[in-house]
Formats: C-alpha cells, sequence, structure tokens
C-alpha cells in the first residue's frame, strides 16, 4: 500500500471502521466471558481440575501380562466401560476414566487406568465401590503338579464376555424339595457364546474352573459341548452373597486383574483461596504490565494495553469453550503469559521507534515494525510452543492443563499482536516524526531524544 | 559495544555462574519428592496445632514405617506435613484416624499416594522431555538460520543457543538445591514444568538477538558471484560473501538495537511473576521462585553470555583456519 492511497479520507474510515470492529468483538468477548463466570448453569463454565475442585484421583494397574499386546488396546477400552459403568452407581458429577499407556521411555510396559472423582474426598469408600467389580475367569484344569496341586491353564474367556447374570434357585436332586440351592445364571455376548461353545466342545471331559476374583469358586467338568453361551457359577453361596455376586455381574465383570498403584485426594476449601488469590494476582499483574506499556510506549503503550485486555479474554473464552481443565499451575501460567504475551507488541514497538526516529511517519513506521519484527516473533514463539507441546506430552493431568495454557497463550499472543494491535495502530492519526506537540509526544517512547 | 568489547569480562562471568551453580547443585543434591520417589504425603491442618513430637509418637504407634513431619503454612493456615512410604488406602486410613483423635478439628486437606513404579516412570519421562526440548531447539534454531552460513555455521546458533541453557537451567537447579538442604523444599512435578518453561521462555530471548544478527549480517555484507568450471564441463556458481564490518562489531550492534527490547520483555514477565509471588497462591509460590530465577538467569545470559559467545566462537574458527 502506498502512502497516497493511505492518505485519502476513504481509506481512513475503512481503518477506523475495523478498528471499531475489533473492539466490538473485544466488548461481545467480555460479555460472553462475564456472563459464563456469574450464571449459574452457564453453557461454557470453566472446568476446575481436582486441585481446585477437590477430590479423589486413583491410578489403577491393569495386569496384561498374559493378553496378546494386539488385544491390550481392546481390553484395556472394556475396562474403562465397566469401571465407569461402577462409578456411575454411586453418583459422581462428571467422573472422568481414562486409559493411560505408561510412555514409551520407560523400561516396562504398563496399562494404567486413572480415575478422577471430583468431589469425593472419601478415598476409601470409592477405593471398595470400584473393588466391587468382580474379576471373572474360566480356566482349564490341566494337570496337577508334583505336590497333587492343580494348574490351570487360560482359556481367554472372561467376564468381557458377559452380557448379563442372573440370581436363580435350584432344588438339588437327593436332599428333598425345599432345599434350594442360589446359583448365578450367566449369559455370554454372541462372540462369547461362540468361546464358550468352542472351549467346550474341544475340551469335552475336561473340567472347567471357574474363578472369582483369582479364587476358585467351582470346577465342573465339560459333559458336552454346550451351545447357546449359557453358563451357571454355582458355588455352596448364601443366598445373599448369590445375589450381590448377579448385581455386581450385571454391571460387568473385569477382564484382567487390577491393582490401586496411586492415590490422592484433595480437599475442596483448598481450591477456593487458590482461585480468588490467582484472580488478584492477575489483576495486579495486568495493571502493572499495561502501566509499564503506557509509561514506556505511550500511545502505542495504550493501544497494547488494550490488546493484552482482548488477549485475556480471549484466552479465557477459549478455555471455555475447550474446554481446558484449569489448575492451579494453569492459574499461574496464565498470569504469567500476561508477561510473556507482550513480547511480540514490544518487539513490534521498538522495531516501530527504530524507524519512527529515522524519519518515517508513524503509520509507515508501524507496518514497517510489523514487518521486521515477524522473523523474531515466529522463531521466538514456535521454540516456546514446542516446549508447550512436550510439556503436554510429558505432563500428569494437571501439568497438562498447564501446558495447554502456555500453549493457547503464545498463540493467541502473536495472533493478538499482529491483528489487534495492528488493526487499533492503523487507525491512529498519521504523525510525522519532525513534528512537535501532543500526537508527536504520544508516539515518541522510551527515554533519551527523540 | 560494550558487552562485545569486554566479551572475556562478561564469559568468564558466566563461566563463574555455571561452575558455582554446578558446585552447589553437586554438593547439596536435589531432594526428589514423593512425584518422583514414590511414597506418601499427607498434610492435615489444625486451628490449634498440636506439639510436633506429640505427632510423631501418634505416627509411631501406628508401626507404617518412619514418617517425616514437617511444619507447613499452607493455604489454609497452619497444617504439618507428613511424608512417609507408599501406604495402601486401609494405612491411610489408619494414619487419618490416628491424626483425628489428636484434636477434634484436623482436617486432611490433602494426601497423596504415589507407586514406586510410577515416580520411577514419572523421573525417566523428565529428563526425555528436558532432552527433547534441547535437541527440537538446537534443530529449530540451524532450520530458521539456515540462510546465514557465513561466518559461521547455521548449527553454531542453535548450540550457542543451547549451550546457553544449560546456563538458565543451572541457576534454579542450585537453587532448587539449597532450598531442598536449608528448607527442606522437594523436587516436584512442578519444579520440571518449571524449568521446561524457563527454556521455553529463555531461548525466545537468545532467538531475537541472534535473528537480529542475522538481519545485519545481510546488510553488512558484500556477495560475490564467480563461475567455477568443474571437471565435466559444467559452470557452478560460487557464492562468497566478504563483511563490510568486523563480525564482532555487526554481532555488538544486533546486541545493541535488541536492549531496550530484551530488558523491556524481561521485566513485563517478572511484574507478573512479582504480582503472583506476592498476592498469588501459597501452592505455587516455590513453582513462581524458580521461576523468577530462570528469568532472571535466562535474562543475563541472552545478553550478556549468548552474542559474546557466537564472537568468541567465530574468532576461534578463524584463528584456527588462518594461523597467521
Amino acid at each position: 500500500m502506498d502512502v497516497k492511497e493511505s492518505n485519502t479520507g476513504s481509506q481512513t474510515v475503512i481503518r477506523i471502521f475495523y478498528a471499531l470492529v475489533t473492539l466490538a468483538v473485544g466488548c461481545g468477548l467480555a460479555f460472553f466471558v462475564y456472563g459464563n463466570v456469574t450464571n449459574e448453569d452457564a453453557k461454557f463454565p470453566f472446568k476446575l481440575g481436582l486441585d481446585l475442585a477437590g477430590g479423589s484421583h486413583l491410578i489403577y494397574e491393569a495386569d496384561v501380562s498374559g493378553i496378546a499386546p494386539e488385544d491390550v488396546p481392546e481390553l484395556m477400552n472394556v475396562l474403562r466401560d465397566v469401571i465407569e459403568r461402577r462409578i456411575n452407581v454411586f453418583g459422581v458429577s462428571e467422573p472422568i476414566v481414562r486409559v493411560e499407556s505408561s510412555s514409551f521411555v520407560s523400561s516396562e510396559r504398563a496399562e494404567r487406568l486413572v480415575v478422577e472423582l471430583p468431589g469425593v474426598t472419601d478415598v476409601a469408600e470409592a477405593v471398595a465401590e470400584i473393588g466391587k467389580t468382580p474379576l471373572l475367569e474360566f480356566r482349564l484344569l490341566v494337570s496337577a503338579d508334583s505336590d497333587g496341586n492343580p494348574t490351570y491353564a487360560d482359556t481367554g474367556l472372561t467376564g468381557r464376555y458377559l452380557e448379563s447374570a442372573q440370581l436363580q434357585f435350584v432344588g438339588q436332586s437327593g436332599q428333598g424339595g425345599l432345599s434350594n440351592e442360589p446359583i448365578v445364571a450367566i449369559a455370554f455376548n454372541d462372540e462369547g457364546a461362540k468361546l464358550f461353545e468352542e472351549i467346550t466342545r474341544e475340551n469335552v471331559g475336561e473340567t472347567l474352573a471357574i474363578f472369582l476374583d483369582g479364587a476358585l469358586i467351582s470346577a465342573p467338568r465339560i459333559n458336552e459341548a454346550i451351545m447357546g453361551g449359557e453358563a451357571v457359577i454355582s458355588g455352596n453361596f448364601e443366598p445373599d452373597e448369590a445375589r450381590d455376586l448377579a448385581e455386581n455381574l450385571n454391571f460387568g465383570a473385569l477382564p484382567v486383574p487390577i491393582s490401586l498403584v496411586s492415590t490422592q485426594t484433595i480437599d475442596a476449601t483448598l481450591g477456593v483461596g487458590v482461585i480468588e488469590q490467582s484472580y488478584i494476582a492477575g489483576i495486579i499483574g495486568f495493571a502493572l504490565i499495561a502501566s509499564f506499556l503506557i509509561l514506556w510506549y505511550r500511545l502505542p503503550g495504550f493501544v497494547a494495553g488494550v490488546a493484552l485486555l482482548i488477549y485475556v479474554l480471549v484466552n479465557l473464552a477459549v478455555f471455555m469453550i475447550v474446554p481446558v481443565t484449569l489448575t492451579a499451575a494453569g492459574l499461574a501460567g496464565f498470569v504469567l503469559s500476561l508477561g510473556m504475551a507482550v513480547d511480540a507488541n514490544v518487539l513490534v514497538f521498538e522495531r516501530m521507534k527504530e524507524e519512527y526516529r529515522a524519519g518515517r511517519k508513524s503509520r509507515a513506521a508501524a507496518d514497517e515494525g510489523f514487518r521486521r519484527a515477524w522473523s523474531a516473533i515466529r522463531d521466538g514463539n514456535i521454540t516456546g510452543l514446542i516446549s508447550a507441546v512436550i510439556l503436554f506430552w510429558f505432563g500428569t493431568a494437571m501439568i497438562k492443563g498447564f501446558a495447554l495454557v502456555l500453549g493457547i497463550g503464545i498463540i493467541v499472543s502473536v495472533l493478538s499482536a499482529i491483528l489487534i494491535t495492528r488493526t487499533l495502530l492503523r487507525a491512529l492519526p498519521d504523525v510525522a516524526s519532525e513534528s512537535s506537540g501532543f500526537w508527536s509526544f504520544l508516539f515518541g517512547c522510551g527515554l533519551g531524544k527523540r | 559495544m560494550f558487552i562485545i568489547t569486554h566479551r572475556k569480562l562478561f564469559l568468564a562471568i558466566g563461566a563463574f555462574i555455571v561452575i558455582v551453580s554446578a558446585i552447589i547443585t553437586l554438593t547439596f543434591g536435589l531432594k526428589l519428592g514423593i512425584d518422583f520417589t514414590g511414597g506418601s504425603l499427607t498434610e492435615v491442618g489444625y486451628s490449634t496445632l498440636p506439639e510436633k513430637a506429640l505427632i510423631e509418637n501418634a505416627l509411631l504407634a501406628l508401626e507404617l514405617g518412619h514418617f517425616d513431619v514437617r511444619q507447613s503454612h499452607g493455604e489454609l493456615g497452619d497444617s504439618y506435613i507428613i511424608t512417609g512410604k507408599t501406604l495402601s488406602v486401609e494405612e491411610q486410613q489408619t494414619l487419618e484416624t490416628a491424626l483425628a483423635t489428636l484434636s477434634d478439628d484436623a482436617k486432611v486437606i490433602r494426601n497423596t499416594s504415589v507407586g514406586p513404579v510410577i515416580g520411577e516412570e514419572l523421573k525417566d519421562k523428565a529428563i526425555w522431555a528436558l532432552g527433547a526440548v534441547l535437541i527440537m531447539i538446537i534443530l529449530y534454531v540451524a532450520l530458521a538460520f539456515i540462510g546465514v552460513g557465513y561466518p559461521v555455521s547455521s548449527w553454531v546458533y542453535g548450540s550457542m543457543t543451547v549451550l546457553v541453557l544449560f546456563h538458565d537451567i543451572l541457576v534454579p537447579l542450585a537453587l532448587m538445591s539449597l532450598l531442598g538442604y536449608f528448607l527442606g523444599y522437594e523436587v516436584d512435578v512442578l519444579f520440571v514444568t518449571a524449568l521446561l518453561t524457563i527454556l521455553g521462555y529463555s531461548v525466545n530471548d537468545t532467538i531475537v538477538i541472534f535473528d537480529r544478527v542475522r538481519e545485519k549480517l545481510k546488510e553488512f555484507r558484500i556477495e560475490k558471484r564467480t563461475k567455477v568450471k568443474v571437471p565435466g564441463g559444467l559452470d557452478r556458481e560460487v557464492v562468497t560473501y566478504t563483511l563490510t564490518r568486523s563480525f564482532a562489531e555487526i554481532v555488538g550492534i544486533a546486541v545493541r538495537d535488541t536492549m531496550a527490547r530484551s530488558i523491556n520483555t524481561s521485566l513485563t514477565v517478572l511484574l507478573a511473576l512479582l504480582a503472583l509471588y506476592l498476592f498469588g497462591s501459597v501452592v505455587t509460590q516455590t513453582f513462581i521462585i524458580i521461576l523468577i530465577a530462570g528469568v532472571v538467569a535466562g535474562a543475563y545470559s541472552s545478553i550478556f553470555i549468548a552474542s559474546p559467545l557466537l564472537v568468541w566462537y567465530a574468532d576461534w574458527k578463524s584463528k584456527k583456519e588462518n594461523p597467521a
């Protein structure tokens, strides 16, 4: 764009129009954020991490040693669904259950199940409830070892193929009609039924043992191939025992054994103070940074302050919409990002100052400032993004929040500098550096001679 | 530019800081927290704190191994932080019941129990993450500076950036060792997060100065293209550059021109950190202290170490190539 064109009246109107649109978008964002913060049942509330909202964090390790590697992912998904169903029973709002594999850098492969229970601080009760999920396995009796202890072989048929379970009473022949024995009748799904049929057909005459939570319940002999996918668990149950088992099996059975390796509980009161203090620190940090910008860069500094305010709003809106799980570290990271976000502006303004002092008019100086500062902004921020991405990979759930805040902050800050600051600066009058007076003072910056 | 003319002095100061920090870190060592070692941590608050000895005796009676008890001023007032071996859920309950009997208003603010495997894995991951960031930065900077092969190769810019990062990392490491040795601060996941953040931030500072060097080099060089006959009959064009000013001078100009920006950006970041330290949450206070140390070290190193190092390397290289 050449100088002559940029001086025409219509161009100026367009520039001011763009600036007003930018400001209007800013106001819209402010309205959106304010509405979501103040409204109790907002559509996009902030999502608070466990350290702020309080709750429990459990890590289970799944024993997948006997499973073919290619089956592991599906099995872990089954496991997740079962545990999720189990947790939904005791009414936790928005629980998170997710599968996590140990990273490629660790020496041992491990499959884990991470369970987050917001608001639950009685971890013992939660663990007990999850622990009620039965582990059901069908194993074939192979032979007795030298000591006469029987050994069993996995058949691959486990609780994962279970469709339903039902409590039944059967009369035992020879003991009179009144003596009813409680049993649990189970039905496999299609896949399980096929597997069950295969196992029973190939092993007629063998013993198929049923294990519940690792303990032998019963060891019936296979008389013939069983079709239709129905089986019975009978093991001298008390009626109550059998009823509980049937109930628990209906929520699903564990496909693999799991063990608890890590627990964390945080009281909800901890978060309230953290949020309030981060809020205050954020406001004070913003005020300090904005004052500094205005003192040093004067009018462009004020523009950068406005851009920073919009930066805050855009970030908050993104946190709400994505949503980003906010943690104590994440909030600190956001306040920190205020200081970093102005960097792109500072780079441009310093360049602009050089151009302005060298004799360009303010608008041309600004354009040149943006053009020449771009490579530094790009290279500096890409390296910042690299560490944010690696942080995200490294991090536990709490750190992932921080990394996400940092990464979003970097992207938004670059956009805010090249879109918002530039649009607003262009709407300002074009001032020649040799002129003196009010406007010239506003565009001069820093200490020392102009 | 005085920083370049007195580069030996500034490099010596930088080397001194690095050596002292390394000695401090190695002497006092980092105190790894349960995030990395595995173990349990329970923070319990009382409205009036019972005697520490009382707590310790109560814990001893549980026979759950040795516990460390440390008084802390947390988010919710005074509390004790109790660390020990990894506890099962039942053991944790036993512990909490014992703590509750000491006073009616005992409140468990948080408890964590980390299995040793998880800790070990996180430690591996932390080291990999730090290494990966360093390698990615060398690669990126080398790529970004690929057009400026003269007088030093673009790999040198990348390597120098990373060399400087060691300085920026060693300073917070030394600080953490001191805090750990004298005040019992433990290295947790947040500390590693702080280090990774410092890496990303500090490299930005150095890159901006190198970016200006890149620009000034293009400004102050004369390009000469000559056709060279290569065996086989084809002509090959060889581009040679001559600098109209010495490399040291050019780097000096770049440092001078970016000085205001370097100081201002570090200042705004420090203002944000200061607000967080003074008004922010206690939970993240150590994290903020480490970040402040890293940002200050990063600001110093990018101005006073990175560029002098670049000139020093170019000198050394030209002396090696033309030993006259």
